[in-house]
């Protein structure tokens, strides 16, 4: 099981606290992102935990294609995060717009709005690919600290 | 199938002019063309003498000159009507019916934002579904909205 | 008077947080709610006019996730009645077999959802983690745990094998049991019953005139399910019951929803075991003849309507569709009608409404004073529990007891 061991090394350096923001989606994401936190998948005993308020966050987590409704809140919630922050956009709306890509309330994308770290795509992005792509990010960061050290 | 003929005999015995407006595509569905002069007699009447209880939604059409507006109403045994109106597209004026179903609310502030209908009678209230920032006088539903490009970096 | 809101943060009187709800209290209790929707406004009834049939079929799933095969299957009936399409009867049936899946995976969801906003988190992850089961089954019939892609303009796009039924029947024992688990905590636990009882009451006649649908209603005495007063796909030709409740609370709904659970495990046995032989789809041309209909779903949350019009070309002219939840939400503010603060969450829940809960945002405001704070979901979330623990009402020990039991 090379991703458990993948997960349990850098759950040892860091267990980031993610902050998970819908804005606009049509919740298949959302629901594959919660169900990563349940005992199937169980997110949690990795050191990954849900938090309620950006202000304690390391990882903003978001679905969706971005309303022009909910723009300027998404905004918000990643000005109220401290540094470093990173930002992960699950699904194929909040990477591209999806399927609604064109629509007239919708921005297409996050980054858009605010800087993106890791992209993971699917319709919705599967509990496996949700934890493969926040490893793969995390693990990006250590290799990144590892070389400003030297 | 003898319901339906007998509710379309009712609404044209009660209102003569409804004769020839109303069709049967099939079984639980019955459409019916009516004027915003005598639309709300139609609907108290299908409300209370013919059970048509449950507003389920109301549909907006742009159809060229003029604006659609389809009530569509249902009954316990699943039989659905849904009455149209048509109103000049230049003045598409209609009166609310929160007064028989208060569930309508939600549905005529659609027609609003999206359709630019003008709706009377209709209390003080917050748009819907369009965000705040966005143009009055803008309709997207509409078949000549064009998306404007470049004008929502706000 | 005592505030009660904790605000968050800094406020800034040029800074507008977009709120959701807004409520305003006299000391704890509601005096006016009122929701502010359109977040989720993607505008799809637009986009569906400029895309074509086929494309529209993916699109309406989207709509909703948890939902999706409801709304492409509204969809595609209404099509389809426009085209007088013959669509075959096993596509009828798989049609069902996926849409009642659909319910199970929904309200265990919601069994979830609604344990979480109470306290009783055990609960959450015992239902997530039936509810395994189910998307199991999804992924194995469709491809994909979440929004199938099974449907198609004419029927279905993929068959059931005898080996993929057996191992559905399978799957619906194993749940059935599990649910008669639920249902028993649900009935015997006095600190669930007590946290759910007379909470968030709509009384019959309310439930008609807002016009509710689904288990809302239900929950109300309404006894009103598309499935049997206007049959679609194979409903004509299952047995099953109709679940209402007098209960007219949130408690109420709980046991609306697991009935419902008991009664899809039937449905599905009475589909496998009946399903016709024969092609899974019928070919229809693309450009749709002008026409319009009105087709209607039961959705998991209640009743779901999609109104098409076609004018003869690949493409509609008119696609409305009136989601269960934005019927249900405007019975809400009636709901949490002299009830306190820390009611809302569950209220809401119980709708299972359609909109993620897990960021909205709730502007408070104490009666006679005019600033307002603003709450974020998940502080309403714990205040709401913390009241109901210095109430008396405290999972911890249920928490515990259902763990050790379940393990």
């Amino acid at each position: 099981m090379g991703l458990v061991e993948k997960v349990v090394t850098w759950a040892r350096i860091k267990s980031p606290w993610i902050i998970h923001f819908n804005t606009g989606a049509c919740n298949a994401c959302d629901i594959e992102i919660v169900a990563a936190l349940t005992p199937r998948y169980d997110i949690e005993r990795f050191g990954i935990q849900l938090k309620g308020t950006p202000r304690h966050a390391d990882v903003l987590v978001c679905s969706g294609p971005v309303t022009k409704q909910i723009k300027c809140r998404l905004k918000r919630i990643y000005d109220q995060m401290p540094e470093p922050k990173f930002v992960v956009a699950v699904g194929t709306c909040s990477c591209s717009g999806g399927v609604f890509d064109g629509c007239y309330s919708v921005e297409s994308g996050i980054d858009k709005v605010i800087p993106v770290s890791a992209y993971i795509p699917g319709c919705p992005a599967s509990p496996k690919a949700i934890i493969d792509g926040v490893v793969k990010l995390l693990a990006s960061l250590e290799k990144k600290e590892e070389k400003n050290k030297k | 199938m003898t319901k339906e003929p007998d509710i379309q005999n009712s609404l044209i015995k009660k209102f003569g002019f409804l004769e020839g407006k109303i069709r049967i595509p099939r079984e639980r569905r019955i459409f019916a063309d009516a004027a915003p002069e005598n639309f709300a007699t139609i609907i108290e009447y299908a409300m209370k003498d013919l059970s048509f209880t449950m507003l389920c939604t109301i549909t907006g059409l742009d159809e060229g000159a003029t604006l659609g507006f389809l009530y569509h109403l249902a009954r316990e045994d699943g039989i659905m009507l849904s009455i149209k109106l048509n109103i000049d597209k230049n003045n598409p004026v209609i009166k609310t019916i929160t007064g028989y179903f208060p569930g309508a609310d939600i549905y005529e502030r659609e027609l609003m934002d999206l359709l630019g209908a003008k709706v009377e009678g209709l209390p003080e209230g917050r748009r819907y579904p369009l965000s705040d920032d966005w143009p009055v006088g803008d309709y997207p539903l509409r078949k000549d909205w064009k998306k404007q490009e470049g004008a929502n970096n706000a | 008077m005592h505030k009660v809101v904790i605000p968050i943060g800094p406020q800034h009187p040029a800074l507008k947080e977009p709120e959701s709800f807004s409520v305003t209290l006299s000391g704890e209790k509601i005096m006016k709610f009122s929701a502010k929707l359109g977040y989720n406004h993607r505008g799809i009834e637009k986009a569906c006019e400029e895309r074509t049939y086929t494309q529209d079929v993916y699109l309406t799933e989207r709509i909703c996730g948890i939902c999706s095969h409801s709304h492409s299957t509204c969809f595609v009936q209404a099509v389809e009645e426009i085209a007088a399409v013959a669509v075959p009867k096993r596509a009828l049936y798989i049609r069902t077999l996926i849409g009642e899946l659909e319910r199970i995976h929904s309200h265990l969801l919601w069994l979830g959802v609604a344990g979480h906003e109470v306290g009783f988190d055990t609960l959450l992850m015992y239902s997530w983690r039936d509810r395994e089961v189910v998307m199991d089954i999804l992924a194995m019939l469709t491809g994909n745990r979440v929004n199938y892609g099974i449907n198609t303009i004419g029927g279905v796009r993929r068959d059931v094998s005898p080996e993929q039924a057996k191992q559905i029947l399978k799957a619906m024992d194993t749940l059935e049991e599990r649910t008669k688990y639920y249902i028993q905590i649900a009935t015997e636990e006095t600190t669930l019953i007590q946290r759910l009882s007379g909470v968030g009451v709509l009384s019959n006649k309310d439930a008609l005139k807002l016009g509710a649908v689904g288990p809302t209603a239900r929950a109300s005495g309404v006894d009103r399910d598309v499935r049997r007063d206007d049959p679609y796909a194979a409903y004509a030709e299952v047995k099953f019951k109709v679940i209402t409740d007098n209960h007219n609370d949130v408690y109420g709904r709980t046991l609306v929803r697991m009935g419902e659970l008991m009664e899809a495990y039937s449905i599905i046995r009475q589909i496998i075991n009946n399903m016709p032989d024969g092609p899974v789809a019928v070919k229809v041309p693309r450009k749709i003849p002008a026409g319009e209909a009105v087709s209607r779903y039961e959705a998991p949350r209640g009743e779901d309507l999609h109104y098409v019009k076609a004018n003869g070309t690949e493409k509609p002219e008119r696609v409305k569709v009136r989601a269960p939840t934005l019927a249900n939400i405007q019975t809400v503010a009636k709901m949490l009608e002299d009830r306190q603060l820390a009611d809302l969450p569950i209220v809401i829940a119980a709708i299972d409404p359609c909109f993620s809960c897990t960021d909205r945002l709730t502007g408070v405001r104490q009666q006679g004073k005019r600033s307002k704070n603003v709450m974020r979901w998940e502080d309403l979330h714990s205040y709401s529990i913390k009241y109901y623990q210095e109430h008396g009402i405290d999972f911890t020990d249920l928490n515990k007891k259902l763990a050790k039991l379940l393990k």
